[in-house]
């Protein structure tokens, strides 16, 4: 502050400033030019994400366990074939007689899903120890207060308007926090990308038109999917909540999952 | 502050009087703050510059992330384009049992033979019967299942039309 401060300091001053904001504008929309040449493929056109608000709704009682749904999300979402990393798979119940003798109502509650679900083997328990046996897809919850995306560090995974939770591969650095929150073991790290991944909905598929790949192929109608915003006549999911006693998964956590399911037992977490 | 004259302040060097010195920052101070203004603006500036652009589009996250994820080409071709050709097979599985089946359950992913109806779809076997319908005490009540062993016949198709389950043989 040795100078005096004269009109030919300060007019220089206050001009490189507004040149320097001038150029940061400038550096920003060059960048958005740039993502925008960048971006691989375009987006399904005309799709707007406040317009929608996808649902599943899971009938247990119409699932057959035939797999069908857990090979074509593989085969769909190009998920790695080793036998750990599902996004959607099916659990078997098997809820066993109880011992001669003991005061209990059930006996021992037997859940297996091997290799996801793709191919069950008819025989685990022997038929005449079963008391009652039953399927029960699993999937992404849609949580309406997802912890997984509460803890993320850097705003890579997040709930769409349209009420699906994604990741950004692009920012997610794969710290694995999501895949400890989430309460329904929904997520896994991909082992190729190390970035986290889960059941997007098919959100390439239902910005299309299309419907999830599990609910294209499930034979039995007991994946229901639809749009709450768009009800369609006869809608399939307005039937499925009046027409079913309905219950969601672990809803004393408070992440508000979305995915209903109908004819859930006891021992189903 | 009074006691101890700074040689370096503007106001010492023009030799005012005391009266005006109350007005003045010391230049340590003055530093200080010019110091952490640049800080702060050169931090806000790096922010503005590398933060996506669609950053807060929808929330805390990229939104562009939602067509960058939106732009994947689906695999399944979906029942709607097999519909466009084979409305008449269409027409006569919704009558009968097999109604709720969707053509790729089945069939496999056909995506390449909606597109281009040379491309031969996938050719099938007994074993897309079996996978549903082999007896299994999981499987809910209502569901038709055989014990394969004990029932009868070669080959599924011998008997049964799998676009019209319900004709009985």
């Amino acid at each position: 502050m040795k100078r005096p401060l004269t009109r030919r300091h300060w007019l220089t001053t206050l001009g490189s400033a507004l040149a320097g904001v001038m150029s940061l504008a400038l550096a920003r929309k060059a960048k958005a030019a740039v993502q925008k040449v960048l971006a691989s493929a375009p987006a399904p056109k005309g799709y707007d994400p406040a317009k929608h608000r996808w649902l599943m709704q899971i009938d247990v009682d119409r699932c057959i366990g035939c797999g069908l749904c857990v090979e074509a999300c593989k085969t769909e979402n190009h998920v790695p074939p080793e036998p750990t990393y599902f996004r959607t798979w099916v659990e078997r119940y098997i809820v066993k007689k109880p011992k001669p003798g003991s005061d209990t109502p059930r006996g021992e509650v037997v859940v297996d899903s091997p290799n996801g679900g793709m191919h069950f083997s008819s025989a685990l328990v022997p038929r005449e120890e079963i008391m009652r046996s039953f399927f029960v897809p699993k999937l992404c919850n849609l949580c309406e207060h997802s912890p997984c995306s509460q803890v993320c560090p850097v705003g890579a995974t997040f709930e769409t308007p349209d009420g699906v939770v994604l990741v950004d591969p692009k920012y997610c650095i794969g710290c694995g926090f999501c895949v400890q929150a989430c309460p329904y073991g929904c997520r896994f790290l991909n082992p190729i990308t190390h970035t986290a991944e889960k059941c997007t909905l098919c959100y390439h598929r239902i910005t299309r038109g299309l419907r999830p790949a599990c609910v294209e192929v499930c034979p039995g109608e007991a994946r229901i999917f639809g749009d709450l915003k768009n009800p369609v006549a006869n809608d399939p999911i307005q039937r499925f909540i009046a027409t079913k006693r309905v219950m969601a998964l672990k809803p004393y956590l408070g992440t508000g999952p979305r995915v209903l399911y109908a004819g859930l037992d006891e021992e189903v977490r | 502050m009074n006691d101890c004259p700074n040689p370096d302040s503007p106001a010492a060097a023009a030799g005012q009087g005391p009266a005006r010195r109350g007005f003045r920052l010391p230049a340590q101070l003055v530093r200080l703050v010019l110091l952490t203004v640049g800080i702060v603006v050169s931090y806000l500036a790096a922010r503005y510059v590398l933060t996506p652009v669609s950053f807060g589009q929808y929330g805390w996250y990229r939104g562009n992330a939602l067509a960058e994820i939106a732009a994947r080409e689906p695999v399944y071709a979906g029942k709607a384009a097999c519909d466009e050709c084979h409305s008449e097979v269409l027409e006569k599985i919704a009558k009968g049992e097999h109604q709720t089946v969707s053509c790729e359950s089945c069939h496999g992913v056909s995506r390449a033979h909606a597109e281009d109806p040379d491309v031969k779809p996938v050719k099938l076997t007994g074993s897309h019967c079996i996978r549903c319908h082999e007896a299994n005490p999981s499987r809910p009540a209502w569901f038709h299942q055989i014990k394969v062993r004990e029932h009868y016949g070669e080959r599924c198709t011998d008997c049964h039309k799998p676009h019209q389950p319900n004709e009985v043989p």
